[in-house]
């Protein structure tokens, strides 16, 4: 086995005492560390699909965010060039009337590690406060909203069409969570929609470099 | 949880039959079970007449090394029958049990002064079982006094409160879990064990009962018990408690125990 796919199992199996030293002897072994995050961000993929379909639970899937964070510092000093610039702030929290933080969280973990600076509004987060957050912190690219109730999906419409009318240039916005789809995210306005938070650091990376 | 598997026990009356009949598969296999349940120690009681308990003993304790390298617990009221099956254990395991009844812990403590070997402490003297919470804890003053004396720190001791058949007892359980915070009080190390089946003795449905009450003597502080880790319920019962106590980081232990089949639905 690889050193990359022997992270990306210890990753996927939520160890977070083992990644490190594995991620460590990847490094050594002369791996890319772009190749490294790449490998972990597969694996949260995986996991990702596992809890859908309900093969996993929620704190395995938080280890495996964790194990991977764990990796990810190990990581940082060695992401220079392309992949260590920093991809720019996201500002992230869960829409109004929703309290519902873990996947939330999960997603802020992802993002971080793929190189944004997190700005965490947390729970009920009204869509004013987006906006204030987004004009307010320097360099955001991106504004991520979550919501598992379906009851609070017209709050992230709320939230979508204000970020979009506020005249913020050059932030994208990305939503997510539980009854989100992408049919959805199209009818709200939002640019981009992910299942879940492996897919989230891919769908993010996209938006602002494109 | 420190489980202590009760399967190989010559007061059930199947595997006295096998004792007697020196079936060894039976025995084997109790231990194999047993281990593979996942159990810190195998207790090993004879439950014979005293003239054969010692070969008896180091029969029994023979076939389980054979077959698991999980620590033996020896289980015998006779503390002279326990001193000498010390010696057919491979490593060190637990004493079950000593108590303030003669000299129990005079013949037994000085044997483990400067070992590994855990011990067993029951509440009670040459008087019996005290019938108040106020008594046990004088009992568990002068258990404490003799470890000090024979250097044996609380982390390894397991104190069993001694609980009474629930069907008689006037106060259900309150009086030792009273006696069970207390001793947690004064030696957060110790760990208090006890069986979880005696309280439902002469009761239906008798694994409502141990179930509800490994339940609350774990939110008075019990950390090792004498169990059937083939129980699948109760296994389940007691990875959730802990859970529910905040001893299980982000439920990992109950979720990996489920895995492993140890209760629920098996895939």
């Amino acid at each position: 086995m690889s050193k990359i796919a022997e992270v990306k199992a210890m990753v996927e199996a939520g160890k977070a005492k083992l990644v490190p030293g594995l991620v460590q002897e990847a490094l050594d072994a002369g791996n890319a560390a772009g190749d490294i995050l790449e490998g972990m961000i597969e694996s949260m993929g995986v996991v990702g699909d596992k809890f859908s379909s309900g093969e996993l639970f929620v704190p395995e899937m938080l280890m495996a965010a964790k194990a991977m964070s764990k990796g990810v510092e190990v990581l940082k000093p060695h992401l220079t060039g392309d992949s260590a610039k920093s991809l720019g702030t996201c500002v992230i929290g869960t829409v109004a009337g929703d309290l519902h933080d873990i996947g939330k969280n999960l997603v802020a973990m992802m993002l971080e590690s793929v190189g944004f600076t997190i700005v965490d509004l947390g729970v009920d987060v009204s869509a004013e406060k987006f906006v204030n957050a987004a004009k307010d912190n320097a360099n955001v690219k991106l504004v991520a909203c979550s919501g598992l109730l379906t009851t609070t999906m017209p709050a992230m419409k709320e939230t979508v069409n204000l970020l979009k009318s506020s005249g913020l240039s050059g932030v994208k916005v990305i939503v997510g969570g539980a009854p989100v789809s992408q049919e959805m995210a199209d009818m709200i306005g939002a640019d981009g929609f992910a299942a879940d938070a492996g897919g989230a650091a891919v769908k993010a990376k996209e938006l602002v470099s494109a | 949880m420190i489980l202590i598997g009760e399967k190989i026990n010559g007061a059930i009356p199947s595997v006295a039959k096998a004792i007697a009949a020196k079936d060894a598969d039976y025995i084997r296999n109790l231990a194999k079970v047993q281990t593979e349940a996942g159990v810190d120690y195998l207790d090993v009681c004879a439950s014979v007449d005293n003239d054969v308990e010692l070969e008896t003993m180091k029969w029994l304790i023979d076939l389980v090394q054979e077959v698991s390298d999980v620590p033996i617990s020896i289980d015998s009221p006779n503390a002279h029958i326990i001193a000498e099956a010390i010696k057919y254990c491979n490593k060190p395991g637990l004493i079950n049990s000593v108590s303030m009844e003669g000299d129990k812990i005079d013949l037994i403590f000085p044997l483990i002064a400067d070992t590994k070997w855990e011990c067993v402490a029951l509440l009670n003297d040459d008087t019996g079982i005290p019938q108040d919470a106020e008594k046990r804890l004088e009992v568990f003053a002068t258990i404490m006094d003799k470890a000090k004396q024979y250097n044996i720190v609380p982390k390894r001791l397991h104190i069993d409160p001694l609980v009474q058949m629930l069907c008689t007892s006037e106060d259900g359980i309150l009086a030792i879990m009273d006696v069970m915070r207390e001793i947690k009080k004064q030696y957060p190390q110790i760990h208090i064990t006890g069986g979880a089946s005696n309280i439902s003795f002469n009761l239906p449905v008798r694994r409502l009962v141990n179930q509800a009450f490994i339940v609350m003597a774990m939110s008075a502080g019990m950390d090792s018990a004498i169990i059937d880790p083939t129980k699948e319920d109760l296994m389940g019962m007691i990875f959730a408690t802990e859970a529910l106590l905040g001893q299980d980081e982000y439920c990992m232990e109950y979720i990996g125990a489920y895995r492993e089949g140890k209760f629920g639905v098996k895939k």
